[in-house]
């Protein structure tokens, strides 16, 4: 891991690195690194295997997190390369090239989270959603109920219990049930005090 | 269903709008004033045709969702359909009985409503799982359809997340008692209130693509 991290410092920059488990790292770069990075992890080192592609929607930083896993299969350790990109003008750079297997990831964060992979091919093509016309709902900023309460009808004589709501309601009976016990027994321990002599 | 099991043929206008000269079975697009008075023996027909119906049905081999895991116990031999007079087809074409079995996404949808419209009358369908009657756990999904019987005519509800094979054993009991009954008319509505539903259908597949009705 620090051999890897320390040539990896060397040739592109890291913005910070570290260690999650022994066979598990994690280093963050700037996105427009992401391909050099990749290609240099795939053909110079032994990470030849894209394990998981995934994107991570920072709605308060106004970001978009691409995380790549590379796995070593030898020495059984897996990187987390990970960059962030803007969320507004979300283009990222395809890796087709290197791993044909992330056409499929890249058109389903096309259609979920609206992110351009320019160059990769099926960008646009439906995948799950047909006739999509609202924003992609992955993003974080989709408000799933509206949109259900627009699109959907839903049976009249539907109760909605929100568990939250019960704990809630149940800790506030217990608190008062609990005042109530304790006032009974200060009126208990008044009434038992001896009477003032005459 | 007595009443509209009368068998003459009717040159009738289509679903898709075009005039239909092909010998429909039964009279099922014709409103309830315009149905010949029963006669005693198409009376006694019925009853026949509906309880041989009732113990040959075939379920078109497609599943929706996730509740369609119980129905390979239930066709396999622990529970075994069979001996109960139920079977697997594999094409619209040659099956009677659609499950909906559980959610229905859009996308989904669309297949369904294919499936369902070829296949050849009488036919019913049952909802299976609770998604299928309130959306269920996919109250608040932004792909899930909530009711489905606002799109296609549902004859029995299976409600459970999901119900068990023996569950579904007692659902199809009670369709098979609904149709020899006669009472199992979904199939009937369906093409009686055919505007309503797909007015329902288009405000959720905003791509249609496909026709107006799938013969």
């Amino acid at each position: 891991m620090e051999k890897i991290v320390n040539e990896l410092e060397s040739r592109f920059g890291l913005l910070s690195h570290r260690e999650q488990r022994a066979d598990l790292g994690e280093v963050c770069i700037r996105a427009e690194k992401t391909v050099n990075v990749l290609e240099w992890l795939k053909n110079h080192t032994g990470y030849v295997h894209l394990t998981h592609f995934s994107v991570v929607d920072w709605l308060e930083e106004n970001e978009f997190q691409l995380t790549y896993l590379v796995t070593d299969p030898d020495a059984h350790h897996t990187l987390m390369v990970s960059a962030r990109i803007d969320r507004e003008k979300a283009e990222a750079e395809s890796i087709h090239a290197l791993w044909p297997e992330a056409v499929t990831y890249e058109q389903e964060f096309n259609e979920m989270y609206g992110i351009a992979f320019p160059g990769s091919p099926r960008q646009g093509v439906e995948f799950l959603l047909e006739g999509w016309n609202a924003m992609p709902p992955m993003r974080r900023d989709f408000d799933t109920v509206e949109y259900c309460n627009e699109t959907y009808e839903f049976r009249p004589g539907r109760v909605h219990v929100d568990p939250k709501e019960v704990r809630m309601k149940f800790q506030a009976e217990q608190k008062r049930l609990a005042e109530e016990q304790k006032q009974r027994e200060e009126a208990t321990a008044n009434s038992n005090e001896p009477e003032p002599q005459p | 269903m007595t009443e509209t099991r009368l068998d003459k043929p009717h040159v009738t206008i289509a679903p898709d709008g075009s005039l239909d000269h092909a010998e429909i079975e039964c009279g099922c697009f014709l409103g309830e004033d315009e149905m010949p008075a029963p006669l005693p023996f198409n009376e006694a027909m019925a009853k026949i045709k509906n309880w041989v119906r009732a113990n040959s049905l075939n379920i078109i081999a497609y599943g929706t969702g996730c509740g369609a895991i119980e129905m390979r116990p239930l066709g396999t031999s622990r529970f075994d359909m069979e001996r109960i007079g139920i079977t697997m087809a594999p094409t619209s074409r040659q099956s009677n009985v659609l499950v909906v079995s559980g959610y229905l996404s859009v996308k989904t949808l669309k297949r369904v409503i294919r499936a369902y419209e070829q296949m050849p009358m009488p036919k019913w369908t049952v909802g299976l799982g609770s998604c299928t009657i309130d959306g269920g756990m996919y109250w608040d999904s932004y792909n899930t359809v909530k009711q489905v019987d606002r799109y296609l005519p549902l004859d029995i509800y299976i409600a459970g997340c999901m119900p068990r094979p023996e569950a579904l054993i007692a659902g199809f009991k009670e369709l098979m008692e609904k149709i020899k009954r006669g009472e199992a008319n979904g199939w009937n509505e369906y093409l009686q209130n055919l505007d309503t539903y797909k007015a329902n259908q288009r405000k959720v597949i905003t791509d249609w693509g496909m026709p107006a009705y799938n013969w």
